[in-house]
């Protein structure tokens, strides 16, 4: 946390998570199965929410406790219990089209991470320490990686959940970087990943009952 | 005061809700007409008392209304009344000739309100996060008036749109997350902990400058993916193309309008921050790669409200390059370009919705001899064209007139030449393309009935083109004042 002394452990623990935290979206970039995806980003949300807790614990900050626990209850529970729910409901079993291979993906995902290293060093490197650059770097190629999955899958479920992994980078550089944020922006930045969930949910009921498929593959009419 | 702000963002959610609830259709139609008349007449009345008194502020400083938030309310509330209006007569021909459900039309009056009011919200809010979560709303309100008829093609617009316009929001919070960041590095000596738009506005000059100058690349990507600026456009002939004619008019008129107030503010943060010639230049070059995107998509378009939305793409670029010029003439140009764009835009759009009722299709190829069949509309829908691109009797030659003089007066030539040219191509391609619509002869064996549809599709368009023909003869005092206030308060 930028701005705060804290003890040792707390600096372990957090370069922990946030190693974490980078390989579980990686486990998502490797990955072909729509549920897997969604296990990993109820995984990643958890240890987000960990991490959260304990600098919570440790600047005895009652906000970030309140953020916390909304945390745990948005992001680890009800997203990952709806998106299950309309898996179950519609019977998807089908593998997610990647236009680019497993082994490329990594590899772009691992050019991404060092991309956003670079630049999160130039733009705060002279007045933080190195455990926040380190998180905050993390941060931002979740960002980053979420776009990456948004251009290269091909699934309305992945698409939601490239939306959600961007979310957790941009929530979780917001309270390594700005532990101080005003509380009410973290409310309203939970509030509209629900409503974005739900509503994107339903667009892609729409789309099921047209087309048959989650795939979008076939949204391809609409050119010129 | 307090009872009247809240009043009238009530006025808009009672509207959708009871017509919801009422399942009337006649009475669903008139109550949003006249919520939206309501509407109006209270914008009117914010202008007329932030004139004369200064800010409004309420709720402890959460929502603040001067004179630009006025101003693009204004803008809000006449597309909102216009579009409400037109829409009484889409939806019966909607529900006549095309496969319209009952409850798919009252799913359009639920979310056409809402829209509405999200639209009211976004400029009176203070804090930048709220704002941009408020902008959010819009997307998901409208997405859902974007698939009012439920297709393949109109999904596939939706799904775009919402997906990318969710992931440019999501951009635009990390820029603003940065720009809190700026004002709060440890050991710097003054802490801007606070990200309402009025305090960082004042403390900007404490803000770090490296971080800003990324911050604001991030908003101007972000929410220039809401204002359809090139190239983050690519949602916006979808879904303007497949939305129905009412809603493409608030889509194009008045969204892009609210999302371009945000990146003025956040402009004039960063001005005030480093000096304004960083966030001018990079303005200038996104404004004027939209125009350019905008003119080629006008000269190989084959869909009339496509047609329209790279139109929307170039105005938008334009608005761009009059903020990114800066200056007196530059900043008013842009303002007023956003008054007559609103004007003009949307009575066009109308005019397409007619077309499309007609001839049950959005090819400009196949649409021939508008002036023979509809000759109210045809007539409309020319002079709207004309006033578009600005021929002089229209407000947006003063607006465009008064860009292109900020270029030349700061010397900047290049920038004088390319917009000269610009718009010339945008003259030749918009009118030869309305042209062809509106004149020539239709084929023998297309058989429909001669005339009009009822006034309540033609009114609409009347209106603004007249307003923006008076404009253009003569700017009231007031407006003058108003524009001249609002740039005093961007740089």
């Amino acid at each position: 946390m930028l701005g705060f002394v804290m003890p040792l452990y707390v600096y372990i623990i957090e370069d922990l998570l946030v190693a974490l935290i980078l390989l579980s979206s990686f486990v998502m970039l490797s990955s072909r199965w729509i549920s897997f995806y969604i296990h990993a980003y109820g995984f990643q949300s958890f240890l987000i929410f960990i991490l959260t807790l304990v600098l919570g614990i440790e600047s005895q900050d009652i906000n970030l406790y309140i953020v916390a626990f909304l945390t745990l209850f948005v992001r680890t529970v009800i997203v990952p219990y709806i998106l299950l729910r309309m898996i179950k409901k519609f019977n998807i079993k089908e593998e997610v089209k990647l236009i680019i291979k497993i082994p490329l993906s990594i590899i772009s995902g691992l050019l991404l991470t060092v991309f956003a290293y670079f630049l999160i060093y130039r733009l705060i490197s002279p007045f933080s320490p190195k455990i926040v650059i380190n998180a905050s770097s993390i941060a931002l190629s979740l960002i980053f990686i979420g776009f990456f999955m948004i251009i290269s899958r091909f699934t309305t479920i992945t698409h939601i959940l490239g939306l959600l992994i961007i979310e957790n980078g941009i929530f979780l550089l917001s309270v390594v970087v700005v532990p101080t944020l005003p509380i009410i922006v973290e409310l309203v930045v939970l509030f509209d990943i629900l409503v974005t969930v739900a509503a994107m949910l339903i667009l892609s009921m729409f789309m099921k009952l047209q087309t048959g498929s989650f795939s979008t593959t076939m949204l391809n009419r609409l050119v010129g | 005061m307090k009872i009247f702000i809240i009043v009238f963002l009530i006025i808009p959610l009672f509207a959708s809700l009871i017509s919801f609830i009422a399942k009337n259709k006649r009475f669903a139609e008139y109550l949003t007409l006249f919520s939206s008349f309501l509407n109006l007449l209270g914008a009117f009345l914010i202008l007329y008392l932030i004139l004369n008194f200064k800010t409004i502020f309420l709720f402890n400083g959460a929502i603040a209304i001067d004179k630009f938030s006025a101003y693009i309310i204004l803008l809000t509330a006449i597309v909102y009344f216009l579009s409400s209006m037109y829409g009484i007569s889409y939806m019966r021909l909607a529900l006549e000739d095309e496969k319209m459900t009952d409850g798919e039309f009252f799913r359009y009056y639920l979310f056409f309100n809402l829209f509405a009011l999200t639209m009211f919200i976004a400029p009176m809010i203070n804090n930048m996060a709220v704002y941009l979560i408020d902008i959010e709303l819009t997307t998901i309100a409208s997405s859902f008036l974007v698939i009012s008829e439920v297709t393949e093609k109109s999904i596939e617009a939706a799904w775009k749109y919402i997906l990318i316009v969710s992931a440019g929001i999501s951009l635009a919070l990390l820029g603003t997350i940065l720009f809190y960041l700026s004002g709060n590095i440890p050991g710097s000596a003054h802490a801007v902990s606070s990200l309402d738009w009025t305090y960082m506005r004042l403390n900007a000059g404490y803000l770090n400058e490296n971080i800003l100058r990324f911050a604001f690349v991030l908003i101007v990507i972000g929410l220039g993916t809401k204002a359809a600026i090139a190239p983050m456009h690519t949602w916006a002939p979808d879904a303007y193309s497949e939305a129905p004619s009412p809603v493409s008019a608030m889509l194009s008129a008045s969204l892009e309008n609210v999302a371009i107030y945000g990146i003025i503010r956040y402009f004039g943060i960063t001005g005030a921050g480093i000096g304004f010639g960083y966030p001018e230049t990079i303005l200038i070059i996104a404004g004027i790669f939209s125009i350019f995107i905008g003119i080629m998509g006008i000269i190989y378009q084959r869909g009339t409200k496509r047609l329209l939305a790279y139109s929307s793409i170039e105005h938008m670029g334009i608005i761009t390059v009059g903020f990114g010029l800066g200056g007196v003439f530059g900043t008013f140009g842009a303002l007023l370009q956003m008054l007559g764009h609103t004007l003009a835009k949307s009575s066009m759009f109308f005019g397409a919705g007619n077309f499309l009722h007609k001839f049950k299709t959005k090819d400009i190829r196949k649409i021939k001899g508008v002036f023979y069949l509809m000759p109210v509309t045809a007539f409309l829908f020319s002079l709207g064209s004309a006033s578009l691109i600005g021929i002089p009797p229209s407000v947006l030659f003063i607006s465009e007139f008064s860009i292109i003089l900020q270029s030349l007066k700061d010397g900047y030539y290049w920038i004088t030449v390319l917009l000269t040219v610009f718009l010339a191509a945008a003259f030749i391609s918009l009118l030869s393309k309305t042209g062809s619509m509106v004149f020539g002869k239709p084929d023998d064996n297309f058989n429909c009935e001669k005339g009009d549809f009822p006034p309540f599709s033609y009114v609409p368009m009347l209106l603004p083109l007249a307003a923006s023909v008076i404009l253009g003869f003569y700017i009231p005092a007031g407006l003058h004042d108003l524009l001249s206030g609002i740039i005093d308060i961007i740089r």
